[in-house]
């Protein structure tokens, strides 16, 4: 049981990253493999908060999301005032970078990662609460998330990815969208990280690396890249692959590849046999 | 810091820039060429080494006989992406961001799969990676050295010859200009685009071998080294072959002379800030023109 509540608390966490995720590359069209950098920084703020300022948890959390969303506007302005294609190539140099930072970082606990981090719920129902305020989480997110895209906003967003050229040109500023919705996005992640470190009480560098980047971008290309169910569905699923191998019982040495292996052929079957995910993404009739 | 220091690190600088100017250049003609971004690049590279580990180490044939082989399934290989992958997207009008994810993802398909076949264990193509040593006016001269630069100047003047002196160097200029005005003219574009990758994979097997012979490699260390081949073709300028090439020496020089100020446990980090500081000052590349009216205006 105490298995199933942990993948509970998992699954709230990861439809938080692929929903966000979704938001920058599904419907602003921005191209990023950092969003588990944006994770990772949320997660280290909370943790450094909790360990050296035991500030309350929810302030930590917010924390970690805002800054994210620094760290992400330090990545999304340089590049977006080029074109979009620059970010795709900064964001893998900004989270191998960052990454290779975090390492260095004495008070971050370096490379051997950030332990002694608060336990904020105490008692035999600590994982169910945990599961409790993941999954709301997640469903705020969600609900966040759904509530932009299907306002005035979202027709902004739409209208930018679609076609650029055409936005700009009616005196509509792209870069603005763009950095809001990259910015928001990574807020989000930012918070999850916070929800991570506190359910785990130790992060690690090697916990935020590519496999992590293929593993959310696997989550939203078969779930369905624009679409609000899609990451949700994706998130679901891909929490379970694991499992499903499982029973091949290698070593971790050949498992953590081979998980890999599998996100990234299913994200390039997906590409070439079913494009629009799972669930694919519903036009809007006033789009 | 001596002048024997000084010129010993040029020296090194120099010969270690040799792979990544090969790199560079295969990352600028694909994206020249083709135009696309490939990221799997990556994977490629990873593909070049593993085959050649296993022909010299496995199947223990010459050092010749792995590397022809290793380009030959590179090339199979990488014209299969194109093919399979890269020319179906197109017929299908998909956006940049498929191109995008595709390339990225091959590569780290690619990568897992080293991984898991050969583990994340570092490895060498040779059983010894030393290099005898003479000394040359007081700089250390590696064996190792003359080979990387002789062998890379070689692959350099061929590159030059062929875009510069054959048909298919201007088929492929026309291509790279106007893909559907130079197929008006009957040029066989899809043709042009193989030979393209093939000379790409021709580049990444000569700079493969030279670094395999020299470090050993970890199934991400393809992807590290992309990066750079990535931010020398930015600083080259777009689609420039030879710009990525001076680039990717003027970088390696720098990252160089960095020991003076940087710390080595930062020395790593050199790579990131090099990216950022090109998306940030030179987005569309280094040109000397831009330069010189910039000078002259400043005077002025």
């Amino acid at each position: 049981m105490e298995y199933v509540i942990s993948v509970l608390v998992l699954m709230g966490i990861y439809v938080i990253l692929s929903s966000s995720f979704n938001l920058i590359i599904g419907y602003g069209g921005l191209i990023s493999i950092a969003h588990p950098i944006f994770f990772a920084l949320g997660a280290y703020t909370t943790g450094v908060l909790s360990v050296n300022f035991s500030i309350w948890p929810p302030l930590a959390l917010l924390a970690g999301g805002l800054v994210a969303l620094v760290f992400s506007l330090m990545l999304s302005l340089p590049s977006l005032r080029i074109s979009g294609d620059y970010l795709l190539i900064t964001s893998i140099g900004f989270q191998l970078g960052l990454l290779e930072v975090i390492k260095h970082l004495g008070f971050l606990g370096g490379a051997s990662g950030l332990g002694n981090i608060a336990n904020v719920i105490e008692g035999d129902n600590r994982s169910e609460i945990f599961a409790l305020i993941s999954i709301g989480l997640a469903v705020i997110v969600f609900l966040f998330i759904r509530w932009l895209i299907q306002g005035p906003y979202g027709l902004l967003v739409s209208a930018m990815r679609d076609d650029e050229l055409v936005y700009t040109s009616l005196g509509r500023n792209a870069m603005k969208v763009k950095l809001v919705i990259f910015a928001i996005g990574s807020a989000c992640a930012g918070l999850a990280g916070g929800l991570y470190a506190y359910y785990y009480q130790y992060v690690n560098p090697d916990q935020f690396e590519i496999l992590q980047s293929s593993m959310i971008l696997t989550m939203v290309v078969v779930g369905g890249m624009g679409s609000q169910w899609g990451p949700v569905v994706g998130a679901v699923l891909l929490l379970f692959l694991p499992q499903a191998i499982g029973f091949l019982s290698f070593p971790p040495s050949v498992m953590a590849p081979l998980q890999g292996l599998l996100y990234s052929l299913l994200v390039i079957i997906f590409l070439f046999v079913r494009p629009q995910g799972l669930m694919a993404r519903v036009v809007r009739k006033d789009a | 810091m001596t002048l024997s220091i000084l010129l010993q690190i040029l020296w090194t600088g120099l010969a270690v820039s040799s792979y990544a100017v090969l790199f560079a250049m295969a990352f600028s003609l694909i994206l020249k060429v083709v135009k696309i971004w490939n990221f799997a690049q990556a994977g490629f590279m990873g593909l070049v080494f593993y085959s050649l580990y296993v022909s010299l180490n496995i199947f223990e044939w010459p050092m010749w006989a792995g590397v022809v082989l290793s380009f030959l399934v590179t090339t199979l290989a990488a014209i299969a992406f194109f093919h399979y992958g890269i020319e179906t997207l197109r017929a299908r009008h998909s956006s940049s961001l498929t191109f995008f994810i595709l390339t990225l993802v091959v590569s780290q398909f690619m990568g897992y799969l080293f991984a898991m076949c050969f583990g994340t264990e570092p490895l060498t193509i040779t059983k010894n990676i030393m290099s005898p040593v003479m000394l040359v006016g007081g700089i250390v001269v590696s064996h190792w050295d003359l080979q990387a630069m002789g062998l890379t100047a070689l692959t350099v003047l061929l590159v030059y010859w062929i875009l510069n002196r054959t048909h298919m160097g201007q088929f492929m200029s026309a291509v790279a200009d106007h893909p559907g005005l130079a197929r008006l003219y009957g040029i066989d574009v899809s043709r042009v685009y193989l030979y393209t990758i093939a000379l790409a994979c021709l580049l990444l097997t000569v700079g493969v071998y030279l670094l395999g012979l020299k470090v050993a490699m970890l199934p991400n260390t393809p992807l590290q080294m992309m990066l750079l081949a990535v931010i020398a073709t930015l600083l080259g300028g777009m689609g420039q072959v030879f710009g990525a090439a001076a680039a990717a020496v003027l970088l390696s020089l720098i990252q160089s002379l960095s020991v003076f100020v940087i710390p080595s446990e930062w020395q790593s980090l050199l790579i990131y800030a090099f990216l950022f500081m090109t998306i940030l000052f030179f987005p569309e590349g280094f040109s000397w023109t831009a330069m010189k009216s910039w000078f002259t205006v400043r005077r002025a």
